[in-house]
């Protein structure tokens, strides 16, 4: 990409400062080639011209002896201003001495009289000129205006460069974060927040000081550290736990910390810190530690879910992703319905095997690569219920799952009707889960998205329900047409009463609501007639069968159908 | 009007020093014309009658910048050789050297006039 700079057409001023005519029409013949060029007598002239505030000046070009105010007092005044130090300044002269002296008081090159070729001169102005424009971005965008440490990207190039010459002195990669942090942002104020991030940034620079040590705020409240390595960091953590102490004058806001000790060279420089922030995150909640170090079972996972995320689109192309099929049977009548179906995913690995949704979903979920496998899912689906459609003649309704992301994407509706009209199918043929956290998470949002597919005529099942915190005033406002009740209250009501009260009060609310309760994770008869007295409709669960990929499938629309005959 | 062809005869290196204003001929002569009514050849004179070698030492350094830049090589190479006894504070005769100096600012001068 071609530089500003590069395009822009408006010339750059540059103030040529020189008591001798010749020389200043020379030069000013030479630089009207690119720039535009203003002349100054002497030291003090140029002085006068810096001060106007009407013209930014990109390079002065300096004589050093000169009547009035000389180069060398130039030089002097300008390392002491804020406004005129941030414009280079080549010297012109011919003596070696007067080179080295100027080079000291921050000149910034020198062009040796007699004057070289004109190229050469315009080419030294011009990378001086660039150098310092560059110098001058890197200064502003280098520090994170917030807590003063550096920015993410500069604080990993820095130490790209300094890995560069010290590769083997032993280094750690600190991650440390506040936790519930936007929980101060949203009680105290934003102001209060930075705040409070600008004094960890200052405590930080004065504490990794002596131990050759650099930071950066990576994301809202999470920073990194780059040190030689400690035997400990107890120093740095105090100071940070004062901070937050003093901020709040209470003890349970606090920091966690998580260190990669020694760090492997052979891994990438952010890996460093993704497996510090792993062993940051370990901390989640558990107030018994605060500081945890990467070790080899956190390896192991880690690298596990390494393995997942580099293998999902591979395991899509491959099939190694599989939809199963899971019934779901209505209980109303005397003889058990097929209502309809839940599509679950499998996913056979070629060399790690089967591998439980439970390890990759909450992963995919938390890096969003869940829109991904929804996607999958969904095409999937559509597929099949338009197959069994064409073969046995009848629509099985399949209800696939909404990631909290999915919510998020303004195509959602968009990417779903496309989906059905491929295959020609309504969106009553389509069921959509949503799980009951995503709806306490971001209401309003969802109520909005959730109202529109209902337009559209797709149905919404309210997943997982009572294991969130939805308010029963919420509950009646919500946009559903089912209820799921929690797997774990159904598998656990025959063992604990409180379960079963919880089981027969969502039963209760779905009536309430005058839609339709489902109970997963039904296994046996006993706990299939506790739920039909509650007055819940529909059941699935290992009882009528496990998930079955779609061949294992068909046996139960088959017998549907020929008890639809019989009836 | 002094020209490039007079130049040469004198000794300049033209190809330089019009080299050095981009080939612009009219700007050359143009500062070429100024070398005789330069204040800093009196400076010189009167500061080494004086033996202020100091501000002789100032004059010449200037002299020696403005000359070199225009190439003028007969006025320049005696300039440079004052210029560096100067910043020494060599005492010595710099009658010769000045003479000579002030004998090639005249003969340019003469061009210049014709």
């Amino acid at each position: 990409m071609k530089k500003l700079r590069q395009i822009t057409t408006v010339k750059r001023h540059v103030l040529i400062v020189d008591d001798e005519v010749v020389n200043r029409e020379i030069l000013g013949n030479i630089l009207s080639v690119n720039y535009d060029v203003e002349y100054a007598d002497n030291a003090k002239e140029a002085l006068a011209a810096l001060s106007k505030q009407d013209k930014q000046f990109a390079l002065i070009l300096l004589d050093l002896l000169m009547p009035v105010m000389d180069g060398f007092e130039f030089l002097k005044k300008r390392e002491t201003s804020e406004t005129l130090k941030h414009i280079p300044v080549i010297v012109m002269t011919s003596e070696k001495e007067s080179e080295v002296r100027s080079l000291k008081l921050g000149a910034a090159d020198f062009i040796a009289k007699p004057f070289d070729m004109p190229e050469v001169v315009l080419a030294r102005c011009e990378r001086i000129i660039e150098l310092f424009e560059d110098q001058d971005i890197i200064r502003q965008t280098e520090r994170d205006h917030v807590s003063g440490l550096y920015t993410k990207d500069y604080f990993f190039e820095y130490i790209r460069q300094i890995e560069l010459w010290s590769k083997d002195i032993p280094r750690d990669a600190i991650v440390f974060d506040i936790e519930q942090f936007h929980l101060v942002n949203e009680f105290c104020g934003r102001d209060f927040g930075d705040r409070l991030l600008a004094e960890i940034g200052d405590a930080l620079e004065k504490e990794l000081a002596p131990m050759n040590a650099i930071a950066c705020r990576a994301d809202a409240d999470t920073f990194y550290i780059f040190a030689t390595h400690q035997e400990n960091y107890d120093s740095v953590r105090n100071r940070i736990q004062g901070i937050l102490t003093e901020f709040f004058e209470v003890n349970h806001i606090r920091v966690r910390f998580g260190l990669w000790e020694n760090v492997d060279r052979n891994v990438e420089i952010e890996a460093w810190f993704d497996r510090a922030k792993a062993a940051c995150d370990k901390n989640r909640g558990d107030l018994s530690q605060s500081f945890t170090r990467y070790n080899n079972e956190m390896h192991s996972r880690y690298m596990f879910e390494e393995t997942l995320i580099r293998d999902l689109q591979s395991a899509i192309d491959n099939r190694n992703l599989i939809v199963y099929y899971q019934p779901k049977y209505n209980i109303e009548g005397d003889t058990p319905k097929l209502t309809s179906a839940e599509a679950l995913i499998r996913w056979i690995h070629p060399t790690l095997g089967f591998i439980s949704p439970g390890d990759f979903i909450p992963l995919f979920e938390g890096n969003g690569l869940i829109q991904k496998v929804d996607n999958f899912v969904w095409n999937e689906v559509a597929k099949q219920i338009r197959k069994w459609k064409d073969e046995f003649g009848v629509t099985v309704p399949v209800s696939v799952n909404v990631s909290r992301i999915d919510i998020l994407d303004p195509e959602l509706e968009a990417k779903l009707m496309r989906l059905l009209d491929e295959n020609g199918l309504s969106p009553e043929e389509y069921m959509l889960e949503v799980t009951e956290s995503a709806y306490c998470e971001n209401m309003e949002r969802l109520i909005e998205v959730i109202e529109n597919l209902r337009t559209k005529g797709f149905r919404i099942e309210m997943d997982d329900f009572g294991s969130g915190y939805s308010s029963l005033n919420m509950i009646t406002t919500l946009p559903i047409d089912i209820l799921k009740i929690d797997m774990s209250f159904v598998r656990n009501m025959e063992k604990d009463e409180r379960n079963l009260k919880l089981v027969e009060l969502v039963a209760g609310i779905a009536k309430f609501l005058k839609i339709p309760a489902v109970a997963e994770g039904v296994e046996t008869e006993s706990q299939l007639a506790t739920l039909k007295d509650m007055g819940c409709q529909i059941i699935q669960g290992y009882f009528f069968s496990k998930p079955v990929p779609p061949k294992d499938f068909t046996p139960f629309i088959e017998k549907e159908l020929e008890r639809r005959r019989g009836a | 009007m002094i020209t490039i062809e007079k130049l040469n005869a004198f000794g300049a290196n033209t190809a330089e020093g019009l080299g050095r204003c981009f080939g612009n001929e009219a700007l050359f002569l143009k500062l070429v014309a100024t070398i005789p009514g330069e204040g800093n050849f009196d400076k010189l004179k009167n500061a080494l009658d004086a033996g202020d070698l100091e501000n002789a030492f100032l004059a010449a350094h200037a002299l020696k910048g403005v000359l070199g830049n225009l190439s003028l090589t007969p006025i320049y190479t005696p300039v440079v050789e004052i210029t560096e006894l100067l910043r020494n504070k060599t005492a010595a005769d710099y009658s010769a050297l000045l003479a000579d100096i002030l004998a090639k600012k005249e003969e340019l001068g003469k061009l210049c006039a014709d």
